[in-house]
């Protein structure tokens, strides 16, 4: 059991520019944006690091903006902004739904949005709400910007598309008309609690027909995931309860959960299934369908 | 009438006063201000620069030789001091409380993961951190046993050789003939029960600091329950007289048992490096270290067998309770007592046989906790009962109230319980306030994704230790010449709030004196022996001693003023600061009596020392007394089951206490609703995870769950029924265990009566109720 900071050094840059050359131009390094996570990994030695970069006091990097079609979120937001944001609430307010229950007031003030996304920890739960709105991620480095969907972020287990050098900069969530969007989080208590499984769903509904359904998952896979089963299964399809409920089995096709101290593989399995259901009733109900 | 100083005279004088000033009322406690302003100092406060810090190196095997410790890479490392062993230890590396089975640092062998092998002592924090890490161990590992039903049977494998099996203790308990109750009976319910292990989570972890010199001794500042047993531990391992230790207790960040195990070798082990380095040192346990280290609550497997007639009486039990004790007895053989006298709950059973095995295992070992072996037992218990009514087609509650222990009643260890049984009118006060039929009927009434249920607990709990084990309790008063009162006693503040709020009540009643001049100097070695804070005693037993020291003083002060003011002591009467002669309208103020005192020689200072008296229990019969009196209490829970996740919400929870006089309500209420809160943590969510080598995965807040205040449900406000003991200081029995004792029966019962299954395992856990609802068909 280790609970000693190994001896790392710490870097605080002020400018986006500043942290970029220190995170292209240093080895080993990891990008200390709350710190909720980092440092407990540093502690429990999850990495071998020598250099941290604080981008915590970059200003430029905070902010919610909303640009007519789209809202931009800077990856160094703290989660409770998020929270108590106007713009959310009205242009993507399953994601306040999210982070709402996430962690407790405390952390929330330091936790950052970026930080919870590029931890890649499977049970991110800023991660279901932002694959359902197909969020896209714009991440910068010195040699330029590049833009990649959210849906391909994450490799694995605190595994991502982000190359050397290369920081998350903002997240892009486009606008949803006319969706009714949900999440469901299963934890082992009330708050500040890690899920053991969560589910956000996103439908769109014309004619009673299912125009568009997205269903995405974290703590059942290596990674956060979008149940392309569902979907699949449920787009085009009139809405029933009984296609709901046969399209939400389908989820079992889209995941691959483990069994850990918090849950068996099992118990997530039919979680994952139920929480699928109900999700979606919910947001069928929040875009004014009746069934 | 001749003035008395004898103690039972002043107890019982005092248990039937018929008006208080202060004794009743929700008083703010003395350290209210300090607490909210964060001014109050924890051990962790009196630590600066320059004291060498201590950390721990902890066996990294269930169960192994020690080879070697090999200290050489640690030494290398800048500002460490030494690294010590079993081996530095002056005195006796001997520190179990039940049996004489535990080193304070393991010598020749581990008996867990995460025993601890070695202390480094270094400058700073981070250079003792670094070499604790570099501290390597040899071991050689050792065949090693986590079952405790296969450690019962194991002879080749024992945590302990020299016991010859791993049966640490055993107890019983014989009334009547079991065979002949149960041929009496029309049903008979029989079920096996499994509880787990808990841990306390107390906001501060253990923490001590040992002062070499100070006071012409050596002064530990630490975290424990009991100074003066710490005080003798550290003396013992040291190899000193106790006299040269002193043992100060400031502010604790929560105990509930924990710290009345840990507390004394946390100290002992500051002490240690503080004495043979002749500097001050520092121990703090991180959170991991604390969860891996510390005793939990047991966890049990408990067989129980009853039998009751169809009119509702019950006529035998038959119980064999087994406690995983882990590594080390511990307090395990007390805990295992007070689950066997236990063992029927609160109700009269013409026959008994109850057999308790305290078994050894590779794990964390086991100790005291908010109810001491009794949640456990009274789980199991109380589900029999509702298994027993639900097959006579009894209500619950009534079926209960035809079996309920009353004055004149028998225990199971056939003690005949004269007074203080209060138990059966708090029940019928509860069932009325909660309306029970009809909730009940109305939870019945949901059959969709949300079941409702209702469910009671009802239990006792012997107040002082068990059986003729010796108890006791004193304090020290004074008053100065400017009237102020101190009061000295060796019972601690861990949150519960007895020396400030309780005692400071006690003396100001007795005295007259204003309860703002009364200041109480709580939890020092240096105060009478009191005994430990722990078992429900703060305000109970801890305070006996308050009372009796108190009201020897106010006889002498009663004799002086009645020759100032010309009266009979009798007709003293002494109120927030005036002193009166009844019905004269003479008068004198508290500093004048006070000033007066000094001046012609009155002894303003007492002891109250009281030795509990104790009847005889026969261990070999199972007979006898088991505990002067009890303390009672039942609950009743409503929750809500989500069918379709398994997840237990508490929505409701009603307790109700016959425990003697309620000294201070607002304080008697936080203990309540800390417990009930406490109880439903350990009913829901808490457990530990064990993998295959016996090592905790979970030693952590992020996997081991406690509730937060989004958890709890609504508490209601007590039902109080004063059922006053005759020794207890204004008949108060004792409350802080109290309402954890029936949560599990309370919340497990409503979640059987929601499935309309029996319960017979916990937690219940969403995932476990899930399962429990979907094994053998959903209902």
């Amino acid at each position: 059991m280790f609970y000693r900071i190994p001896e790392i050094n710490y870097f605080r840059a002020s400018t986006l520019e500043e942290a970029l050359e220190l995170i292209s131009k240093l080895e080993n390094v990891k990008v200390l944006a709350g710190g909720s996570d980092l440092l407990i990994d540093l502690k429990i030695r999850r990495y071998e690091v020598k250099n941290v970069v604080d981008i915590s006091g970059i200003k430029e990097l905070s902010y919610i903006e909303d640009r007519g079609d789209h809202v931009a979120i800077g990856a160094a937001t703290k989660l409770q902004d998020i929270v108590e944001s106007p713009i959310i609430a009205t242009k993507a307010p399953v994601l306040a739904e999210a982070v709402n229950e996430m962690a407790s007031w405390q952390v929330r003030n330091v936790a950052t949005i970026g930080g919870n996304l590029c931890n890649a920890s499977p049970a991110a739960d800023t991660a279901p709400p932002l694959l359902v709105l197909n969020a896209r991620l714009r991440l910068v480095s010195l040699e330029g910007e590049r833009e990649v969907p959210i849906t391909e972020f994450f490799l694995g287990p605190r595994k991502t598309v982000l190359r050397k050098g290369e920081l998350l900069k903002e997240i892009v969530v486009p606008y949803e008309r006319g969706a009714g969007a949900s999440f469901i989080k299963l934890g082992r208590r009330n708050a500040f609690t890690l899920s053991v499984v969560a589910v956000a769903t996103l439908v769109k509904v014309r004619n009673g027909i299912f125009d568009d359904v997205r269903v995405a998952l974290n703590s059942v896979a290596p990674k956060p995931v979008r149940a392309v089963s569902v979907e699949k299964f449920l787009k085009s399809r009139e809405v029933s309860m009984s296609a709901i409920e046969e399209g939400a089995k389908r989820v079992l096709q889209d995941i691959s959960p483990i069994s850990d101290v918090r849950a068996s593989a099992d118990y997530r399995k039919e979680m994952s299934v139920i929480l699928t259901k109900e999700s979606l009733l919910r947001s069928l109900e929040r875009a004014g369908v009746k069934l | 009438m001749a003035l008395t100083e004898d103690p039972y005279t002043l107890i019982s004088k005092w248990l039937h006063a018929k008006e208080f000033l202060v004794v009743g009322k929700g008083i703010a406690r003395a350290d209210a201000l300090d607490k909210a302003l964060g001014t109050a100092k924890f051990v962790e406060d009196y630590f600066q620069e320059g004291m060498l810090f201590v950390k721990q190196v902890l066996s990294t095997e269930p169960h192994a030789k020690i080879l070697r410790v090999r200290d050489e890479e640690a030494l290398k490392v800048p500002k460490v001091v030494k690294v010590f062993t079993a081996r530095d230890i002056p005195g006796e590396n001997q520190v179990g409380y039940a049996l004489p089975d535990q080193p304070l640092i393991a010598e020749g062998k581990v008996r867990y993961h995460g025993e601890l092998v070695a202390l480094v002592a270094a400058e700073d924090i981070d250079a003792a951190l670094r070499a604790a890490e570099l501290v390597k161990v040899d071991y050689d590992p050792l065949p090693y046993v986590l079952d405790p039903l296969e450690a019962l049977e194991r002879k080749d494998v024992l945590v302990h050789e020299e016991v010859g099996s791993n049966i640490a203790f055993r107890t019983k308990v014989r009334k009547g003939n079991v065979e002949e109750g149960f041929s009496e009976a029309d049903v008979i319910v029989e079920n096996e029960y499994r509880t787990h292990h808990q841990d306390h989570v107390y906001l501060e972890t253990e923490g001590a600091l040992a002062i070499p010199g100070l006071d012409g001794r050596l002064t530990v500042v630490t975290a424990a329950q009991y100074p003066h047993l710490a005080q003798s531990i550290i003396a013992r391992v040291l190899g000193v007289p106790a006299s040269s230790i002193k043992v100060v207790v400031p502010f604790m960040g929560g105990g509930f048992g924990g710290k009345d195990d840990e507390g004394p070798l946390t100290a002992a082990k500051a002490a240690l490096v503080a004495h043979l380095t002749g500097r001050p040192a520092f121990i703090l346990y991180t959170r991991e270290e604390s969860l891996r280290m510390h005793p939990k609550r047991e966890a049990t497997i408990i067989k129980y067998k009853s039998g009751a007639t169809k009119d509702g009486k019950l006529t035998a039990i038959d119980v064999k309770i087994i406690h995983d004790t882990g590594a080390y007895a511990n307090r395990g053989p007390f805990i295992l007592w007070r689950a066997t006298v236990h063992a029927s709950g609160p109700y009269e059973v013409p026959h008994a046989r109850v057999e308790g095995y305290c078994v050894y295992t590779n794990k964390v070992y086991q100790g005291s906790f908010r109810g001491f072996g009794n949640p456990s037992v009274q789980f199991a218990a109380e589900m029999q009962m509702n298994e027993l009514a639900r097959k006579l087609g009894m209500d619950p509650v009534e079926f209960r109230l035809k079996n309920m222990l009353r004055p004149g009643s028998r225990t199971i260890t056939n003690q005949l319980l004269e007074e203080s049984v209060g138990i059966a009118e708090a029940v019928e006060k509860l069932a009325e306030k909660v309306n029970w039929a009809k909730r009940r009927a109305e939870c019945e009434s949901f059959k969709g994704r949300y079941r409702r249920g209702i469910g009671i607990g009802v239990a006792w709990h012997g107040i002082s230790t068990s059986r003729g084990v010796p108890d006791w309790s004193n304090a020290y008063v004074k008053i100065d010449k400017d009237g102020s009162v101190s009061m000295f006693t060796g019972i601690v503040e861990m949150g519960q709030g007895s020396p400030n709020s309780s005692h400071r009540q006690i003396v100001a009643e007795i005295l007259g004196a204003p309860l703002e001049k009364v200041k109480v100097v709580f939890g020092t070695s240096d105060a009478p022996d009191a005994g430990a804070t722990h078992a429900s005693r703060g305000t109970s037993i801890g305070a006996i001693g308050v009372l009796v020291a108190a009201a020897r003083v106010r006889e002498r002060l009663n004799k002086l003023a009645a020759e100032l003011l010309g009266c009979k002591p009798e007709d003293v009467e002494i109120k927030n600061g005036v002193v009166r002669a009844k019905g004269t309208g003479k008068e004198l103020s508290w500093d004048e009596l006070i000033k007066q005192a000094y001046a012609r020689g009155v002894d303003l200072s007492a002891t109250g020392y009281f030795f509990l008296p104790k009847g005889k229990f026969n261990d070999e019969l199972g007979q006898g007394q088991a505990y002067p009196a009890f303390s009672y209490v039942a609950m009743i829970a409503e929750v809500e089951v989500d069918t379709w996740t398994g997840k237990v919400r508490v929505l409701r929870i009603w307790p109700a206490l016959a425990a003697g006089r309620i000294i201070n309500p607002q304080q008697v209420e936080g203990q309540i609703e800390g417990a009930a809160v406490q109880g439903m943590g350990y009913v829901l969510m808490e457990q530990f995870v064990f993998d295959n080598k016996g090592r905790i995965l979970n030693a952590d807040l992020t996997d081991y769950v406690v509730p937060t205040t989004l958890d709890i449900p609504e508490i209601e406000k007590p039902v109080y029924v004063e059922d006053l003991f005759k020794y207890g200081p204004f008949g108060a029995k004792g409350v802080g265990e109290m309402a954890l004792i029936p949560a599990p029966a309370a919340i497990a019962g409503a979640v059987s009566h929601a499935l309309g299954k029996p319960i017979t395992k916990l937690p219940l856990t969403p995932e476990a109720v899930y399962f429990e609802l979907r094994k053998g068909g959903s209902t």
